[in-house]
């Protein structure tokens, strides 16, 4: 979905946002403030109005069977919602510190971070190594670009195909006109993030010009 | 607009006048399909050229303090694919469709549309004379009056319904343009289109857009517009579109009053889908509230 973060014409366009999960008419997000517009959502007072567009594009397949989760930092915000929705066998977390570390209840989890505030200190990618990959059916992927792509490359092939990952891009519309928050597709050409997305099979992304972008 | 709040383009009478700019509506479809159309009296599709064309590599956008740079590319299935595709599709949109058309060389313009020309959906046609004319090492078309009233006349040649020049605001004179622009038989002009811009990251050096340079779109260019716009419908006869910093109702009339006969909404439509509705109301209590 995409929320409009200032009551006046800047910045002009919305910031586009993960629902994290939803229960009534209530949908929740969790995002970090990192520049002016998620700065101006995290001013925001309790009580206030925002325009919301939404929902937006096209979330995970959820596909039968055990899901793994690998997630980076808060691009993990998603996860909760579809945690609900599936089969999930194991998360695998990672963060800088433990203050970015998401935790969703009852379900095995994993956790590193950088700094070593909770869970082992390192990077998600040390924890792949004792995945038993042949035991989920689906994975799903969010966080940074490098981070993804470093979790792409230390899979084997197998688990390539099954894996759907959640893409983030500059976005304009946030329907399919604009075309500005291209991906790189495997075999040339661009997706749009916005409506052909945000989540993707791995495989359809032409990884090492995304991380280009990055 | 005449006294019974209608107004005309082309000889079609509208509720509204309101245009949804190229490239920030697609072909309406999507609009469509939300009943966000309401209040728009038409679309103007995205670019359309010759030949499909991948667009610029991303990042395409970046929003500055006070505006939205873009460097989209021109990203279009061709003219083809809109033939086969698209206009079909379109054909049931609740308002016109105007084909936005692109080339690379003079000759692209009145051969794209000589191919729209199969199709009974286009209400009518935009030519972009904005994009680099590569035969001209890339200098906008539009930078020269002699090549805007040849592209003007070429289509012409082709075309049997009108079509609009969107001049650009970046090189040469908007108003000998639009002059020549209706020399060579446009039906319109459309001022203007994005205004280069680029923004400068200074700790890396680096310009966060792949092509460096990108089309500035803002509310803030609403003063430039206006001034553009009153400028040019004192040189031509024929209608002025006007394009460029529109998102409030005011916006609307303040750029009918310097000379439009009808206005453009774009960036805004990346923040409100349904802008055309809300802006078309707001303006309607606007115009009672001063008639009463």
């Amino acid at each position: 979905m995409q929320l409009e973060v200032s009551h006046d014409s800047f910045p002009v366009t919305r910031r586009p946002l993960t629902i994290s999960s939803i229960s009534g008419s209530s949908v929740e997000i969790i995002f970090e403030a990192v520049g002016r517009g998620t700065g101006l959502l995290a001013g925001t007072d309790t009580g206030s109005s925002l325009r919301l567009l939404g929902p937006l594009g096209c979330g995970y397949r959820l596909n039968p069977g055990k899901w793994l989760l690998i997630g980076g930092g808060l691009g993990a915000a998603g996860f909760h919602g579809l945690a609900a929705s599936i089969e999930c066998g194991l998360l695998l977390l990672g963060a800088s510190s433990q203050d970015k570390l998401l935790t969703i209840p009852g379900i095995e989890t994993l956790t590193v971070t950088e700094d070593g505030s909770s869970g082992r200190k390192g990077l998600v990618t040390d924890l792949l190594e004792t995945v038993r990959w042949g035991s989920f059916s689906s994975i799903a992927l969010c966080g940074p670009v490098p981070m993804m792509k470093a979790v792409i490359e230390l899979m084997p092939p197998q688990a390539r195909t099954i894996t759907q990952v959640s893409a983030e891009a500059r976005m304009g519309c946030g329907w399919g006109a604009c075309e500005g928050c291209s991906v790189p597709k495997a075999g040339g050409g661009f997706l749009k993030c916005c409506s052909d997305g945000p989540v993707f099979p791995a495989d359809t992304i032409d990884w090492k010009l995304w991380e280009g972008i990055h | 607009m005449d006294k019974s709040g209608k107004w005309t383009l082309w000889n079609r009478e509208f509720n509204s006048p309101i245009l949804l700019a190229s490239g920030t509506a697609g072909f309406g479809l999507e609009l469509m399909e939300q009943d966000f159309l309401e209040g728009a009296a038409a679309v103007i599709s995205k670019a359309t050229t010759l030949k499909p064309r991948e667009g610029n590599p991303p990042p395409r956008i970046v929003e500055t303090r006070f505006g939205l740079l873009n460097s989209i590319g021109l990203a279009n299935p061709g003219v083809e694919e809109v033939l086969k595709t698209l206009l079909p599709q379109a054909a049931i949109l609740p308002c016109p469709l105007i084909i936005n058309v692109a080339g690379e060389t003079a000759e692209d313009f009145p051969a794209v549309i000589e191919r729209l020309e199969e199709s009974s959906v286009p209400f009518g046609y935009e030519v972009n004379v904005s994009c680099p004319n590569v035969a001209a090492g890339g200098i906008a078309f539009g930078a020269s009056p002699e090549i805007v009233e040849r592209i003007a006349s070429l289509v012409k040649s082709v075309s049997s319904k009108p079509f609009s020049v969107k001049l650009t605001p970046n090189e040469g004179s908007i108003v000998e343009s639009a002059k020549a622009a209706q020399a060579g038989g446009a039906d319109a002009v459309t001022v203007c289109n994005t205004f280069l811009g680029m923004k400068m990251d200074w700790r890396t050096g680096k310009a966060p857009l792949k092509r460096n340079v990108g089309g500035y779109s803002s509310p803030a260019l609403l003063p430039l517009t206006v001034a553009r716009v009153f400028k040019t419908s004192e040189a031509v006869d024929i209608p002025v579109l006007a394009s460029g910093g529109v998102n409030r109702a005011e916006d609307i009339l303040e750029l009918l009053a310097a000379g439009a006969e009808m206005v453009q909404v774009g960036t805004w439509l990346m923040r409100r889908p349904d802008a055309a509705r809300e802006l078309r109301e707001s303006m309607i209590g606007l115009l009672e509230s001063v008639s009463s």
